[in-house]
């Protein structure tokens, strides 16, 4: 492929779509050429921003005829670069692509275009008393198609499982500019294979997602949302185990550690929650909990030293302040310092197990460095967030991590666990696929991608090389 | 010592606040409720002012029953007892501060904070009337001297100060142009500004423990006060709607729209 657009693709762009629909101003180039990862230097050819499907797939089948590469792009907050263009592809923006229709309230969906950012559409349907339950930090710049192109999680997928679950329908423009309508807005369909989910966190490697019909939930009820401090990680587990053993409605289990919150406190100026520091936090929120459960279950905490001290919100804007806590801590780690992240997951079962023998690799393969852990446990899911050493050179010290990151993916695939648990593969895992896929598995999953890409124009390099 | 302080039950910022289509008043659907910030700002005043110089601070609220999660909230942080004056009905500033007057009369704190204003209707006058009523004199807007990511604060310092033979308050205030101390002979009235403190977090077992601290129900025909409100609210109306913004193609017609339309360069 060309670093730059051959000619008669330029021209085609220029005379075949709108005056303001291709940009190749340097800018917009490097803005529009990078998500949240700053590991690859931007250098897209040019950017598209279509305003239909219609226009979408005109463009692909262009694309298609002469061979060029295509990133799709939503809101670009991913951490795996699998939105980012650094070999002179095309960004295919779907930023105009916003409109959200009427809410179903009786069926519970709401048809979206890709383009509309998660908390707008949060916003649609809050006035019904519903919501579609993908949440996370990043939701006021995210997309819905981006969402569903990487079957994000976030803080929610404890109680609601990830977007792959909240997806009825979706409008799918193939590479050679063929628009397919998959299932529609049917709860149930069972004639054959279900072609939607073979899109749901296939970024963009498949298919360029243009509208979806996302399946939406009641807004949840009253939410208590807790604080607490432990001493671990093992700490955290062990209220872990306790809460799962309560009648409680756990909607989010987080945890972070001492690191992460001294880091979110320089960047944001927090202060600090307890009188005392902690080796870990745990921020918890629990669903509809009767009063005197929620107290019972704190006072055994308490009682057996299990939590060292804590505090539940006693209203919303308390309740925001904690939550802010834990949504801080990825913005905080890049303002203050250069993280190599990693994102994995484990059987539930195995994670304690499995963190005691984490803390050995770290001794071994970063002694003395700075390692922020946290994450969404409650899943199973850790992002181990390894900080660069001020005096060490960013080569250096992604070649250190790099290297580093072959033990502690051996170690995951010993427990059967995920070298992503939630940020996908991009071009920033690729390489390490092969810890949590089969050979066999890879190779159904190219000749999935031949069968639908045959030039390999879409979002090529990522996932599979 | 003995210091009452305030807890008043205001919406919750993160609510959606909408007047309703009559104009008398707000929805109450779907509405939130906390602490005042700045009666929370009292509170928490009130506590460090204890534990340094021991004494017990207590709580006051003035409502209907659902006021008492405001003062369990008070209490949890760490007052020692509560005090509700039980009236469902709307007040009007003077009748509050006439409240408050009656139950400081009976408690005898050596200090009342108060926050200087509620951030429901922004009055920004019970605490100097009060003074008034009891003939107290009163610091308005105590602040404090350092920033609120100083040590002394990260330590729970008390910003509010007591003078060497403990007979006076000294309380350093905003004012327009910096900030001025001034020196109050106790009894006396403070009110607390933005700057003072940031309050704690209910521990949990301060949560438990405020489960069994007393709550004292009053009302207002008990405590002798005619509440009938000498101010009305006639008219309640939103703020207008933002017109759309619009988008310009360049530079050169920004500062174009910016020069003739808004005459603002």
């Amino acid at each position: 492929m060309s670093s730059s657009l051959p000619e008669p693709v330029l021209r085609a762009l220029r005379e075949g779509f709108p005056p303001d629909f291709l940009t190749q101003e340097p800018g917009e180039l490097a803005e529009y050429g990078r998500d949240w990862t700053r590991v690859y230097a931007p250098a897209p050819s040019g950017v598209v921003f279509p305003r239909s499907t219609e226009e979408v797939a005109r463009l692909l089948a262009l694309c298609h005829a002469h061979h060029v590469a295509v990133v799709p792009s939503g809101g670009r907050t991913g951490l795996a670069a699998g939105a980012v263009a650094a070999k002179g592809e095309l960004v295919l923006s779907l930023r105009r692509m916003t409109r959200m229709e009427p809410v179903d309230v009786l069926g519970q969906t709401v048809r979206v275009q890709a383009g509309a950012i998660t908390e707008a559409v949060h916003q649609h349907c809050a006035p019904l008393g519903l919501t579609w339950p993908v949440d996370f930090a990043s939701k006021g710049s995210s997309t819905v198609g981006g969402n569903i192109a990487t079957n994000a999680g976030g803080v929610k997928v404890i109680r609601y499982g990830l977007t792959r679950q909240w997806v009825l329908g979706l409008q799918v423009v193939t590479a050679d500019g063929q628009v397919l309508e998959l299932n529609g807005a049917l709860e149930k369909n069972n004639t054959g294979l279900d072609l939607r989910q073979l899109f749901v966190g296939s970024e963009g490697t498949l298919g360029v997602i243009t509208e979806a019909t996302l399946k939406l939930t009641r807004l949840p009820g009253s939410l208590d949302v807790l604080l607490l401090a432990v001493p671990d990680v093992a700490g955290v587990l062990r209220v872990f185990r306790e809460a799962r053993q309560t009648s409680l409605t756990l909607s989010a289990y987080e945890f972070f550690t001492d690191a992460c919150l001294a880091r979110v406190e320089r960047h944001r100026r927090f202060r600090q929650p307890f009188e005392a520091r902690s080796g870990c936090y745990v921020l918890m929120e629990v669903e509809g909990a009767a009063p005197d459960v929620l107290e019972g279950f704190l006072a055994s905490l308490f009682e057996r030293g299990l939590v060292t001290d804590g505090t539940l919100a006693q209203s919303p804007s308390q309740a925001s302040e904690l939550w802010a806590y834990r949504e801080s801590i990825s913005e905080s780690l890049s303002a203050t310092g250069l993280p190599h992240k990693n994102d994995i997951a484990l059987p539930i079962a195995c994670l304690e197990a499995f963190c005691g023998e984490l803390s050995r690799v770290f001794t071994e393969r970063y002694p003395g460095w700075e390692i922020c852990l946290f994450g969404h446990i409650g899943d199973g899911n850790l992002h181990v967030n390894v900080m660069k050493p001020e005096d060490m050179a960013k080569e250096d010290f992604f070649a250190h991590t790099k290297a580093a990151d072959h033990t502690m993916f051996e170690l995951v695939r010993r427990y059967r666990g995920s070298i992503s648990a939630e940020h996908g593969i991009g071009l920033l895992k690729r390489d390490y696929l092969s810890y949590s896929r089969a050979p066999a598995e890879l190779a159904l999953l190219r000749a999935l991608k031949t069968t639908l890409d045959p030039h390999h124009i879409l979002n090529p390099g990522k996932v599979l090389d | 010592m003995k210091i009452l302080v305030t807890a008043k039950r205001v919406e919750d910022a993160e609510s959606k606040i909408r007047v309703n289509p009559q104009g008398t008043g707000i929805v109450p659907e779907g509405l939130k409720y906390k602490i005042n910030p700045f009666d929370e700002i009292a509170v928490e005043e009130g506590l460090r002012l204890v534990a340094k110089h021991g004494g017990e601070v207590v709580v006051v609220s003035i409502g209907g029953k659902e006021v008492q999660e405001q003062l369990r909230h008070a209490l949890a942080m760490g007052a020692h007892k509560a005090v509700w004056v039980n009236h469902a009905g709307a007040l009007d500033q003077l009748a509050i501060a006439a409240l408050l007057a009656k139950v400081v009369e009976a408690e005898k704190p050596d200090l009342a904070i108060l926050g200087k204003q509620s951030i429901d209707d922004d009055q920004n006058q019970v605490g100097q009337y009060l003074a008034e009523f009891l003939g107290w004199g009163q610091a308005t807007f105590a602040s404090k001297v350092e920033s609120l990511e100083s040590d002394a604060e990260k330590g729970k310092h008390p910003g509010v100060m007591l003078s060497a033979d403990g007979k006076a308050v000294v309380v350093v205030r905003e004012v327009d142009n910096g900030l001025a101390t001034v020196e109050c002979q106790m009894p006396a009235v403070v009110t607390t500004d933005l700057r003072l403190n940031l309050p704690r977090y209910a521990s949990l077992p301060g949560i438990m423990k405020a489960k069994s601290k007393p709550i004292q129900e009053l009302t207002p025909a008990g405590l002798g006060v005619d509440v009938t409100p000498k101010v009305v609210i006639q008219k309640m109306v939103p703020p207008p709607a933002r017109k759309a913004g619009i988008k310009v193609p360049d530079v050169a017609t920004l500062v174009d729209k910016l020069k003739n339309e808004a005459k603002v360069v």
